[in-house]
């Protein structure tokens, strides 16, 4: 599904580059579950923007589900944000202004979902996060843990491929991070979702099929989780 | 998607109602402005243009020629008989009509009677202009001589119903005349305005010298109605040898302009239209969009100050599946509905204000709610304007690069877009600046021109007209008034005091030239008391007296005439006045008789027993005024029972002869002071926001032992910065503008470097009380908070 080439990515400053990533080589299949671990500035998010297309490599290729997608032109990369791929952040970025159920339902609008699908849809995300009676609040009258559920379900809502989570329990209690993990174990194991997260948490990285080390700009380790 | 993105901007409205309210109440304000300043343009531009041939009406013209034969000046009056000529020579002209000046006439329905604008006009003047008539045939309405038409309101007034027709009114207490039509009220932008509307032949029978044929008599309007093919330039060079070929001395020709752009295009240099009121209504227009503009400025400053809040939205929105596109038109919806919400107060506002507006500017505007065209006109402007103030903010949010905003905390790109915020608040405060400085030009220079002398005694002064009785019977009057002590000296004038206008040629004197008989001097025709009356200064002799039968020849001349005349030894020297040998018996000082900002022409006072117009009396300062005025109108109503009595204070009309530059003054001080409220509230609105995002900053700062007071400074400084840059390049600007205006004016004061730098003052003391409003609340606020926020 992904195949990363030689990816690097430096920013040059007075003549010197700094590396953030360096001949980053790697290919996700579907239905893999990968967490990106790693020390701090080891350029795990990094990776994880040029994997969400949000950021593009200074070099190398990336081909993502047969397409190589680098420097790819605005209208095609929404394209494939409505279709494919779905963000989960560590802040939750959750649209202040709107209310759970409308966020929830603001990527099925830029998708031209119908009305009625739309309507089913969110219904069933609420219900299946149990947000039912919360569907009219705004992001700021919830808790961390349930904003978070609110960040997954909107990702889910337009029915991705793939979901890239960066830190997403990072602002989380134990508890309610450990929710999140047997939700993101679910979606991959039931839903065949592709998962890529960033973590710090071993714990967290417990739950992938794969964890990819991050050190200096350069994979490590590249291990598959035994069950 | 829209009912979505509707919603959440309405939540947004709701949630910042400070900002809302700063934008919405300043777009308002500016809107209302806009739309108030375009309804008096569409007044003024609709001028005369009534009726749907309005455009093959045509006004015919004369240019006066000088002893070398170039065009001296351009006027608008001609003789009587170039109309007829026209007509008849002329297949083009379809309609012909002259008209009087229609000044106040009395008419009466029995003991009711009125003295409204009535005119004389020739029976085709009905082909000639669209009237609506209620009643009565438009073709035959004014065939015989003792018919008139009269307005609605007209009718009302005499009657009480429309329903009049054929019955009868009482002309100047003379003549019955039948009514043969009601035609709907003239409209106050048109030109030949009248209540009730006479026969030419009747004015003929009234009047020996209007049946005499006249070229060179310029003392009426001819209009014309042209075939619609007709080539205009090629009409004027036809009708160019007219007066010539009749009149061979007569050193003028006429041509015709279109009656419908005279009242804007009214100024005339060599025969060619060079402006003239346009140039009022074009400042104006300017002043309208420039207000508006100022308030779009603020809406897009507030819009972009928020972006720091609205990044987020965006990045997640683009990560989502956003489009540019569809982030663009939610930015834009957002600004069409504040502007909506705006519009709707502005129309509030209008409807507050107009009466106002109108009472201001003499005039009367109104908003006709059905009419389709304003709508369309007042939504494309809310359109418009809309798309103006928030295009914007909308390319520049929708720009944001998601990934530098979500991963980073505070994506702004810092530099360029701070920049052109600043030169939109200077730009902002410059066009404020400018109006600020025009306003107090323009109220110095009235004060300026309010303070000449004006030289005679304005106080205690009245007039009245000289009407029907009044002529035969002054002497009567005279004794009469002043035997009941109302007054304490009378006379008689041929005008008003504060009302110039009439004047003559021909005058010869010791040592006069051919050339000298060109020479332009004003004329008051006057008999006994007129210097004791108004309290013109007499320098030399004395005036015209009945104890010098001889003083029926006699004239005065003022001071600047015995200039012009090069006279050593005045007084008792013999000059030929209207064909007439006479002596000047007196010599006395200038005073202001035309516009006080204008010096008047030499002037010459020469004694006509029966060329009145105009009662002059002094009231006697012994008794109330209103006992006075009391007096006075029960004898003159005994003297001459058929008119009203109309006294007017001298003082009164001499005041409004500085209306139009007293209407200039107000709205220039309305419109800058709304310009400079509309940009403190940008201000305002900015510092808040500026205030918000260094909250940090200054939490840091506190925490590090800053005080309030330097907090204050390093808030408010950039702002000030602005402003003060905007007064240094407004005041050139006004400077040079200002300069420009007052040169209209032969009698102007200077510009005051002192009142310059007042205002200079002034708007920095504002905006700096302005900002600190919130800088100090950011200065005072608790350093944990601030902290703790992030």
């Amino acid at each position: 599904m992904i195949q990363l080439q030689n990816i690097e990515k430096y920013y040059a400053n007075k003549g010197l580059k700094s590396y953030i990533l360096r001949h980053v080589s790697t290919t996700i299949q579907q239905g893999e579950f990968v967490s990106i671990m790693g020390p701090s500035g080891a350029g795990k998010s990094t990776l994880l923007n040029i994997l969400g297309m949000l950021e593009e490599p200074t070099y190398g290729s990336y081909e993502f589900m047969g397409e190589n997608v680098v420097s790819l032109n605005e209208r095609k990369r929404i394209e494939l944000y409505r279709n494919h791929i779905g963000f989960v952040f560590q802040a939750y970025h959750l649209i202040d202004e709107m209310t759970v159920a409308e966020n929830i339902e603001a990527p099925l609008l830029y998708k031209k979902v119908g009305s009625a699908e739309r309507k089913s849809r969110v219904a069933e995300m609420l219900d299946r996060f149990n947000m039912v009676a919360k569907k009219d609040l705004f992001p700021n009258q919830l808790s961390g843990g349930q904003q978070q559920l609110v960040g997954i379900a909107r990702a889910l809502a337009a029915q991705p491929l793939i979901i890239l989570a960066d830190e997403p329990t990072g602002n989380l209690q134990s508890a309610q991070a450990l929710q999140i993990m047997d939700l993101f174990k679910k979606l991959n194991e039931e839903e065949n979702i592709t998962i890529i997260q960033v973590t710090h948490s071993e714990i967290n990285a417990g739950y992938g099929t794969r964890i990819l080390h991050l050190l200096d700009g350069v994979i490590s380790e590249d291990i598959q989780v035994v069950v | 998607m829209f009912k979505l993105n509707l919603k959440i901007t309405l939540r947004n409205l709701w949630r910042n109602k400070t900002s809302s309210l700063i934008n919405i109440s300043g777009l308002a304000i500016g809107l209302a402005s806009c739309l108030m300043l375009m309804l008096y343009v569409s007044y003024e531009r609709s001028y005369d243009n009534h009726g749907k041939d309005a455009g093959q009406v045509y006004k015919v013209m004369t240019n006066f020629l000088d002893i070398n034969k170039r065009i001296e000046s351009t006027g608008g009056l001609t003789g009587n008989m170039i109309g007829p000529a026209l007509k008849e020579d002329y297949p083009a002209v379809k309609a012909m009509s002259r008209y009087e000046w229609g000044g106040p006439k009395l008419i009466a329905n029995g003991t009711k009677s009125f003295k409204k604008s009535g005119r004389f006009a020739d029976a085709d003047i009905l082909n000639v202009f669209d009237y609506t008539f209620v009643s009565g045939n438009q073709k035959t309405a004014l065939n015989e001589p003792n018919n008139v038409i009269v307005t609605e309101s007209t009718a009302k007034l005499l009657f009480g119903t429309t329903d009049v027709l054929n019955k009868t009114v009482r002309f100047e207490n003379k003549i019955s005349l039948k009514i043969t039509g009601v035609v709907k009220d003239i409209p106050g932008n048109s030109s030949v305005y009248f209540d009730f509307l006479m026969p030419w032949s009747l004015y003929q029978t009234q009047f020996d010298w209007v049946k005499e044929p006249a070229w060179t008599n310029f003392n009426w309007s001819t209009v014309v109605k042209l075939d619609p093919s007709t080539d205009i330039a090629q009409f004027n060079k036809e009708i160019k040898g007219l007066m010539e070929k009749k009149r061979p001395d007569s050193r003028a020709f006429v041509f015709v302009y279109p009656f419908n752009k005279l009242h804007l295009n009214g100024t005339f240099v060599n025969g060619k239209s060079i402006g003239g009121k346009i140039e009022e209504v074009r400042l104006f227009m300017g002043l309208g969009i420039g207000i508006l503009l100022i308030a779009c400025v603020n809406f897009m400053n507030m819009a972009t100050a928020k972006s720091e809040r609205r990044a987020k939205e965006v990045g997640i929105k683009k990560t989502i599946g956003a489009t540019r596109g569809s982030l663009i038109s939610q930015f834009l919806m957002e600004s069409l509905v504040l502007t909506f919400c705006s519009a709707i107060m502005a129309i509030v506002i209008i409807e507050l204000a107009l009466p106002l507006f109108n009472n201001l500017l003499g005039i009367e505007l109104g908003v006709s709610y059905s009419n389709a065209q304003l709508w369309a006109g007042l939504i494309s402007v809310v359109l418009l304007t809309g798309l103006i103030a928030g295009s914007y903010p909308a390319f520049y949010l929708s720009s944001f690069n998601p990934v530098q905003i979500l991963r980073k905390k505070g994506g702004k790109s810092q530099g360029q877009l701070i920049s052109l915020r600043q030169l939109l608040v200077i730009g902002q405060f410059s066009f404020a600046v400018i109006l600020i400085i025009a306003t107090t030009v323009i109220y110095e220079q009235i004060q300026y021109i309010k303070n000449r002398p004006v030289g005679y005694k304005v106080d205690e002064l009245v007039e009245m007209e000289q009407d029907g009785d009044l002529f035969d019977k002054f002497e009567v009057l005279k004794a009469k008034l002043l035997q009941s002590g109302a007054i304490i000296s009378m006379a008689q004038s041929s005008t008003s005091m504060t009302k110039d206008g009439s004047n003559f040629t021909g005058m010869e004197w010791k040592g006069s030239t051919d050339a000298d008989k060109l020479f332009t001097f004003n004329q008051i025709a006057t008999t006994y008391d007129f210097i004791k009356t108004t309290g013109v200064k007499l320098l030399e002799g004395r005036e015209f007296s009945t104890q010098f039968a001889s003083d029926t020849a006699a004239v005065m001349v003022s001071r600047s005439a015995v200039k012009r005349m090069n006279l050593v030894n005045p007084v008792g020297q013999i000059v030929v006045f209207h064909g007439e040998k006479r002596t000047i018996v007196g010599v006395f000082d200038d005073f202001i008789w035309g516009s006080p900002a204008q010096v008047d022409r030499p002037m010459v006072i020469g004694f006509f027993q029966g060329w009145g117009g105009t009662v002059i009396m002094r009231l006697n300062p012994a008794n109330a005024p209103v006992a006075n005025l009391a007096l006075i109108e029960k004898i003159t109503k005994e003297v001459n029972p058929a008119y009203p009595v109309e006294v007017n204070y001298v003082d009164r009309l001499y005041a409004g002869k500085l209306n139009a530059q007293r209407i200039l003054g107000v709205l220039a001080n309305l419109f800058g002071g709304l310009a400079i409220f509309i940009s403190c509230l940008g201000l305002f609105g900015l510092a808040a926001f500026s205030a918000e995002q260094r909250t940090k900053e200054i939490g840091v700062r506190k925490v590090l032992g800053a005080s309030v007071g330097s907090l204050m400074q390093l808030l408010s400084l950039s702002f000030l910065k602005m402003v003060m840059i905007a007064i240094l390049i407004g005041i050139p600007i006004a400077n040079y503008i200002m300069n420009g205006w007052l040169r209209n004016f032969e009698i102007h004061t200077t510009i005051n470097w002192l009142i310059i730098f007042l205002v200079a003052a002034s708007t920095l003391g504002i905006a700096l009380i302005t900002v600190s409003l919130q800088t100090y609340k950011a200065a005072k606020t608790n350093p944990v908070q601030a902290l703790k926020y992030e």
